[in-house]
């Protein structure tokens, strides 16, 4: 596989031999329908998702210490996606949807494709490093958009062309809907994230409520990864009172061409401010299509990724619980995502099992699988009540 | 060069020493009043950058003693006290101060403090427990200590003031039911409580409702684990201001940082995510009105012949590690000292200002504080959230007081981080690592062994720190003395320090109510105090130890009479009209909360009296048609 790199021109991403998993994508139309509203929201939830895995598997294989400014450019994106995830289940929750999260089918296989683009991106999980920021470049890229969808009785055959472009379709299509029905938003408020579950992290969570809180929740997605139109700094300023920030396109430019952008620099001009010096070697090397089943049974390596994946699937139980009516449970969620940290830390630090391959300087890593069977033990786990309460029990 | 060269005969509304907390409200307020303010700080600045406070993270990993300066680089110009000053010693005294301050009393005065933008704010924990209404008037009600000119009913809108700029987490009710705490109707912290850790809730399961009895007094206190209220980020309350809600501050030098508390457990001395308030949160929030210039230390507030404070003198340095200034003065229509107690007391001794009381550098105070450590018979889960969230709150309060030192009985939620230095000793213990280089090694755990015994013990280990209210004392006094002087000249501060009886005897309770309240856990006990630690005195025939809290108080003492005290209820210098001494220094009594917050509340009530000085000097003449003239106009031809 191959794909002709924007940046350089060069072909790149030939390292991946396998296809590519893709997730689920509505029709190319203009929703019509609440419901299909919905659909088209619990998709934007799934692709807001997909990008967490390949991002934070790029900070954690930095080594510690190393590359601190390419570390707090990753986690600043990586935390920004998870707003705009928030932010689109408020959207979905506002309009009388449930999101899913806590489902095999909402949980890609990696590598996956590039989704709402016509070429053959692969979102791999890699280990930091230029083809990793390469692969943020592309799913950032602000692009000219191409017409929305044109309306007719079937599916307008051109299909999509880019993630801004789909955005903007769910705008229009919450915009039109609206016009017709005045209750479109009447879904019920204590569904919403709001500010006080989610702040200083990326920016803050708002709730959906009407028109006008959701076209803002849009405009912050499509702006956070892009870019003002024109610019290269997010919307924060004008949006939260925040000081100017760079939009997550820009910030992976940054750590790629090692220089940061200046005052007047410009989407065209590219970084000609300061340098900034990365280390390239300073990062653990990875298989971006490694999978549980490469490593021995039973092995070390094999029981810790195994285990990975458990508390990552409590993971997701934590935010469908968040997303469906108890936004409280974010609280949980976020000492899980540091246990996850460190359970990741402890697999990329770890040499390949395959003593081949750890020759190469290859090292394993986490393998963010999900199954049915690793759901439902975590959620009968969460329901056991792991953690403190249960072992408050266990003294009374 | 350093900037703080440049501004040698410059003129400003305000100057203000220090850039620390009580330095950093001040200078906000006023500021955001339209005041130019000058803040001068002795220290450095770089905590206030990313790169600053990562490298301040960077060296408090690497540190071997994990003390509450470990973070912050040492500076030759503009020297910190460090606890690791204090040393054991065979001589007159049982310890010796090897580092900054000079310490020549019966018992060591063992508390640090930094001067680096920020000040010991950076290092504080993050515990913002008002004062009781009782705690300000310990001489009338108890018969001991000093009373404050004002009471806490004054101080009731400067302390929600305060609450707001520090964002304060915690549970206004609760603390009216279990401690008596007066609120405004119907008020709330801006931010929820910070959950009670696993710990608490042990403590809670077993202790709560129990009694134990005062062996002081012979009489039963109940017990109860109470919530503290804390510096610290949590769930913002959106009943909070009439229902506006509370916005928490970002960190600083890292937009969109700064989250909720999520347990690093390393509150003291630094917080990895900076969800714990710190003095830079409120600098990020200056107007351009405050020029704040670094690397200028303070020597000397000068005075005018009529009295007044014209301005202050101080050494410009460019290098912390080269010990080399260049003096300079600078003026202001009002000075606000705020530089810490033990720093403060010692610039207006240099300065051989405000002191015809007497009172400058007395009455020093601390919290001092007696460890008591043990293990419980299961897993209680320490480090999981901050260094503390909850006390018993019974021992601060009542009759008691009379006989022996109130005491806030803290609960430890970093094991025995500061009893023993876990888990750090836990593991050179189990690798048979003698405490000696000249004694033989022994045998050692490895590997899975290792892992399972250390998470055993650390994972039972509990601490409590009773930590006393210390009265105010004229001879516990800073003092300079031509003699002793620091790399740039200045003088080093000398104190002299030791603990009444009345402390004593608190401590002496404390132990008693201690033994009942580890009995009580079925926990054993493993408090011992080493007869060579340098603050080990003996009392009534048994041996005790204590540590510094770090809050040190009560060097320009506030008082409503200036033959016999250093500032009125303002903080304004009785003997210089525009001279303000802010701080903890002005404290008269300390009762049982760490001060930070009740600073604070000082600090916001001084500037609205600094405000109101400066714009009576400011208010500009009002031209009247003049009264008839006695005699013609000069033009004209006089008689």
């Amino acid at each position: 596989m191959t794909v002709r790199d924007p940046l350089t021109g060069l072909t790149g991403f030939t390292d991946i031999k396998t296809p590519l998993a893709e997730i689920e994508q509505p029709p190319f139309e203009i929703p019509r329908t609440v419901p299909k509203l919905r659909y088209f929201l619990q998709a934007a939830l799934a692709l807001e998702f997909l990008t967490i895995p390949p991002y934070l598997t790029a900070m954690y294989t930095i080594k510690p210490g190393a590359n601190q400014e390419a570390w707090y450019a990753l986690r600043a994106v990586v935390l920004e996606e998870m707003l705009h995830m928030t932010l689109v289940a408020n959207m979905l929750n506002a309009v009388g949807g449930k999101p899913v999260v806590a489902d095999p089918r909402f949980v890609t296989d990696y590598p996956a494709k590039l989704p709402y683009a016509k070429e053959q991106v692969p979102i791999a999980l890699r280990g930091f490093g230029r083809e990793a920021i390469r692969t943020g470049l592309w799913i950032e890229r602000p692009e000219k958009m191409e017409d929305l969808p044109r309306t007719g009785k079937e599916p307008d055959p051109r299909g999509w062309t880019s993630i801004g472009q789909f955005y903007a379709t769910i705008r229009e299509g919450m915009r039109r809907l609206a016009e017709k029905q005045p209750d479109l938003f009447d879904g019920d408020l204590t569904r919403q994230v709001g500010p006080e579950d989610f702040y200083n992290s990326g920016g803050r969570a708002f709730p959906v409520t009407d028109l006008a809180s959701a076209l803002k929740a849009i405009e912050l997605i499509s702006e956070q990864g892009e870019g003002v139109p024109g610019s290269i700094y997010n919307p924060d300023e004008r949006l939260f009172g925040q000081a100017n920030e760079l939009a997550h396109y820009f910030r992976f430019m940054e750590v790629h061409e090692e220089r940061r952008y200046g005052p007047l620099d410009t989407p065209a001009s590219g970084p000609t401010g300061p340098a900034l010096p990365i280390d390239w070697t300073a990062a653990y090397r990875i298989d971006p299509q490694a999978k549980v089943a490469d490593y021995p049974p039973d092995s070390e390596v094999r029981l810790a990724a195994e285990h990975f994946n458990q508390v990552y699937a409590r993971l997701l139980w934590l935010l469908d619980r968040s997303f469906n009516g108890e936004p409280k449970q974010l609280q949980a969620a976020i000492p899980v995502m540091l246990e996850l940290r460190d359970l990741a830390a402890q697999l990329y630090a770890n040499p390949h099992p395959d003593p081949a391959r750890a020759a190469k300087g290859v090292h394993a890593s986490a393998t963010f699988e999900i199954t049915q069977a690793e759901l439902l033990a975590a959620k009968k786990q969460l329901d056991t009540g792991a953690g403190a309460t249960a072992l408050l029990a266990s003294l009374a | 060069m350093s900037p703080a060269r440049d501004l040698d005969g410059h003129r400003y509304d305000v100057i203000v020493v220090g850039a620390g907390w009580a330095g950093s409200l001040v200078a906000k307020r006023l500021g955001s009043q339209g005041w130019r303010v000058l803040v001068l700080e002795a220290g450095t600045t770089t905590l206030d950058t990313w790169p600053g406070h990562l490298d301040a993270m960077n060296t408090f990993y690497s540190s071997l003693i994990k003390v509450p300066n470990a973070p912050y680089r040492a500076n030759t110009a503009a020297p910190s006290p460090s606890v690791l000053d204090t040393v054991p010693h065979k001589g007159v005294h049982r310890y010796q101060s090897v580092g900054y301050l000079v310490q020549e009393g019966p018992l060591p005065y063992g508390t640090d403090y930094l001067r680096a933008g920020g000040g010991t704010g950076m290092h504080w924990l993050g515990l913002t427990p008002r004062m009781l209404p009782q705690d300000f008037k310990v001489r009338t009600e108890f018969g001991y200590g000093r009373d404050w000119p004002i009471g806490y009913d004054d101080l009731q809108h400067w302390y929600c003031e305060a609450e707001r700029e520090i964002g304060v987490a915690g549970d206004a009710a609760e603390q009216t039911r279990e401690i008596g705490l007066p609120f405004p109707e119907g008020y709330v912290f801006p931010m929820h409580e910070i959950p009670s850790s696993y710990v608490d809730r042990v403590m809670a399961e077993h202790l709560d409702g129990k009694t134990v009895v005062d062996p002081g007094t012979d009489e039963p206190v109940e017990l109860r684990v109470v919530n503290t209220p804390h510096g610290r980020n949590s769930t913002p309350n959106q009943a909070y201001d009439g229902g506006r809600g509370f916005r928490p501050q970002d960190a600083v030098g890292l937009p969109n940082y700064g989250e909720r508390c999520v347990g690093n457990a390393s509150c003291t001395p630094i917080c990895p995510v900076q969800a714990k308030y710190n003095p830079l949160k409120t600098q990020a929030q200056w107007s351009r009105k405050v020029t704040l210039i670094d690397r200028a230390v303070v020597s000397r507030v000068l005075v005018a012949d009529n009295g007044r404070v014209t301005g202050v003198e101080y050494q410009a340095y460019d290098d912390p590690a080269t010990p080399v200034a260049t003096t300079r003065t600078v003026e202001a229509d009002v000075v606000v000292v705020a530089a810490h107690a033990i720093e403060s007391a010692r610039l207006l001794l240099a300065s051989e200002l405000a002191n015809s009381s007497d009172q400058v550098g007395r009455n020093l105070m601390d919290h001092p504080v007696m460890l008591a450590w043990g293990l419980m018979p299961h897993q209680v889960g320490p480090f999981r959230g901050p260094g503390s969230t909850s006390a018993f709150e019974r021992f601060r309060m009542g009759e008691s007081r009379k006989e022996h030192a109130p005491w806030r009985l803290v609960i430890a939620n970093w094991g025995w981080t500061w009893a023993a230095g876990s888990p750090g000793s836990d593991v050179a213990e189990m690798l048979g690592i003698p405490e000696t280089p000249f004694q033989q090694r022994k045998k050692a755990l490895y590997g899975v062994p290792l892992r399972e015994r250390l998470g055993d013990r650390i994972g039972r280990q509990i601490a409590f720190q009773f930590e006393l209210e210390q009265d105010a004392q004229p001879g516990n006094r800073v003092t300079i003395d031509r003699r002793h002087r620091d790399a740039l000249g200045n003088c080093r501060p000398i104190l002299s320090y030791d603990l009444s009886d009345h402390v004593k005897k608190g401590m002496q309770a404390a132990m008693g109510v201690s033994h009942q309240i580890f009995d009580l856990l079925g926990a054993e006990e493993r408090t011992a105090y080493q007869a060579d630690a340098p603050s080990y005195f003996e009392y009534e025939g048994t041996g005790y130890a204590f540590n510094g809290a770090g809050h040190g108080c009560g060097t320009h003492v506030m008082g409503d009479d200036r033959r016999t005290s250093v500032v009125d209820q303002w903080q304004r210098s009785w003997d210089h009209a525009n001279l303000y001494l802010v701080g903890c220094g002005s404290m008269p009594s300390i009762g049982t909360s760490n001060p930070s917050l009740t600073m604070s509340a000082l600090a916001l009530r001084s500037v609205e009296r600094i405000h109101q000085d400066l714009t009576e000097l400011h208010r500009p003449l009002v031209l009247r048609p003049a009264p008839a003239p006695e005699y013609a106009h000069p033009t004209e031809a006089r008689p």
